[in-house]
């Protein structure tokens, strides 16, 4: 096959896998609830706590955000994350390994189609937060958010393959390390308070999960200096391509290796165990 | 007496194998105690942002100890709604236990002790992280033991039981319970005014709020533990009267559980949902 016709194979299965994820999204409308209706209202404590402490309007904005993004992790985690292990207990898993198409590409359609289908379901969190709640936000670089918010998408759904080739490994496990890894990557990423809070551990913390990064610079973005934000925007959002870079590469490695492991250990079919 | 003490036991023994025989011991107890830990963090981040510009500490510490107890809802009452998912979907044994001579009631009741005793520790843990950690503090000589245990039984009690109500939508609605579950959890969280007075609620909803055991059961144990409500409404009710409410919610939504699971085990049954499995 020439490199023209690889790439074209390459852009038609992950088309292929992001129409499924989208379309298939949606004819499961009680999905919409645990997938946008959930998080939001999840959002709504929490400005309601920022409300209670007397804190400035801003950080009922910056919590608005915050639970917004909160969305884009639930699917990494579920939607990217732990997708191939419920193909396995599907028995499906196999299908993907026999047919004729790289990986990656099946793992870049999930990713784009989880991005798109989210988006689409963060409209609940925009209605409730500035709808219902009446959070507001000052005018903003509309061109400025959609970057931002593309670069640390890239970053975040390359972590959710590296995930995603991880839980190829996992039995049972897959669903207790996701279930785990909820609550404390929203603590880490500073999803309902500024990043900068934490200090010195900020940094660390923002070097772990690219979405504390994304949801730090898409603040600023929307509220400026009231964010109180831990770098600069275009700072951050370099560190951000850079991570992405460096998580696809490392999710283009890790899935081979894995994926040679769990069959010679013999995992790769194995369902609940 | 001693065959249903015997049957929770046993109950009790298997949710434990269950429960935890996926990961080392040290590894399970990092797992239980890891999510409600990193909600008390979220809570922490939160006021240390806005402490300079904010500080109602007072407020804050009794949003803390509260949120601390609220996994009793996720891990107990919601928990039973699991336990029925996973011997379902996942192990495909809910068919036999149902008809094992232990009987369900006493079958969750019995996975309801491992769950408690788990939420326990995880809400201990998260009250020690805030007293020694975040230095959230209060006056033991203000606490009033009496009021207090008593309070924490009775809504132990309404989770257990309310937990048998969630079990039982769970087996009558096999597609949604994974939803039903996730839902329930985050609407007693935003309803009950764990982390905020339920005043802030809007109209509507805080009506909806004074009917569930856990608005009274949260704003007693802020009350009896730190000397302070959360509420400016309910602050201004007596400790005997908030204490008879939160006995009479309970009690009330203790019998309409248990009516409700035995009506949906039972219409579950006869639509033949029992082992009806939608995940694989």
């Amino acid at each position: 096959m020439r490199l023209g016709e690889g790439f074209v194979h390459f852009l038609r299965a992950a088309y292929a896998r992001a129409y499924v994820r989208i379309v298939g999204s949606f004819r499961e409308p009680v999905w919409l609830i645990s997938d946008a209706v959930l998080p939001a209202v999840g959002m709504c404590a929490f400005v309601l706590l920022y409300r209670a402490l007397g804190a400035p309007a801003s950080f009922e904005a910056l919590a608005v955000l915050g639970g917004i993004l909160s969305a884009f992790w639930i699917n990494v985690l579920w939607g990217m994350g732990t997708q191939l292990y419920w193909e396995k207990q599907q028995g499906q898993l196999q299908l993907y390994f026999v047919s004729p198409v790289s990986r990656m590409a099946i793992l870049t359609g999930m990713a784009v189609g989880g991005v798109l289908a989210t988006t689409l379901r963060s409209v609940a969190g925009i209605l409730l937060g500035f709808g219902v709640l009446g959070v507001r936000v000052p005018a903003f670089d509309v061109g400025l958010l959609a970057v931002v918010f593309l670069v640390s998408m890239a970053a975040l759904y390359a972590l959710g393959m590296i995930l995603s080739s991880a839980f190829l490994l996992f039995g049972r496990e897959a669903w207790h390390v996701s279930n785990a890894l909820q609550e404390p990557v929203y603590f880490m990423s500073g999803l309902y308070f500024p990043l900068r809070t934490l200090g010195a551990a900020a940094w660390a913390l923002a070097g772990i999960v690219p979405l504390g990064l994304g949801v730090d610079a898409m603040r600023q973005v929307l509220l400026g200096e009231a964010a109180h934000g831990l770098a600069p925007v275009p700072v951050e959002t370099a560190i951000l391509a850079g991570m992405a870079v460096i998580l696809l590469i490392v999710a283009r490695l890790m899935l081979a290796h894995l994926e040679n492991l769990s069959k010679r250990e013999g995992r790769l079919a194995q369902r609940w165990q | 007496m001693r065959v249903l003490a015997a049957r929770l036991r046993t109950a009790a023994w298997l949710g434990w194998q269950i429960e935890s025989n996926w990961a080392a011991p040290f590894l399970f107890v990092v797992y239980a105690v890891l999510r409600p830990l990193a909600m008390a963090l979220i809570l922490a981040g939160m006021y240390w942002a806005v402490a300079p510009q904010a500080a109602r500490r007072e407020a804050f510490i009794g949003f803390y100890v509260a949120n601390a107890f609220h996994v009793y809802i996720t891990q107990v009452m919601v928990g039973l709604g699991w336990v029925v998912v996973e011997e379902r979907e996942d192990y495909e044994t809910l068919k036999y236990v149902y008809t094992s001579p232990m009987g369900m009631l006493t079958y969750l009741a019995g996975r309801s002790t491992v769950r408690l005793v788990l939420a326990t520790l995880s809400m201990l843990l998260a009250l020690g992280v805030g007293w020694f950690a975040l230095g959230l503090r209060w006056d033991w000589t203000q606490v009033a033991w009496g009021p207090f245990a008593l309070a924490y039984a009775l809504g132990l009690i309404a989770c257990v039981y309310l937990g048998f109500l969630v079990a039982g939508a769970a087996m009558l609605l096999p597609r949604v319970a994974i939803t039903l579950n996730e839902s329930l959890t985050v609407a007693f969280y935003l309803l009950c005014g764990v982390i905020f007075p339920i005043d802030l609620l809007p109209v509507g909803l805080r009506q909806l709020a004074l009917v569930m055991p856990f608005t009274y059961w949260y704003e007693a144990l802020r009350r009896f533990l730190l000397g302070h409500g959360a509420s400016r409404q309910l602050s201004a009710w007596p400790d005997a009267t908030l204490m008879a409410v939160l006995a009479a919610t309970t009690v009330a939504f203790a019998a309409i559980s248990h009516w409700g699971y035995l009506a949906m085990e039972r219409h579950a049954r006869r639509l033949g949902r029992l082992d009806q499995t939608t995940l694989f």
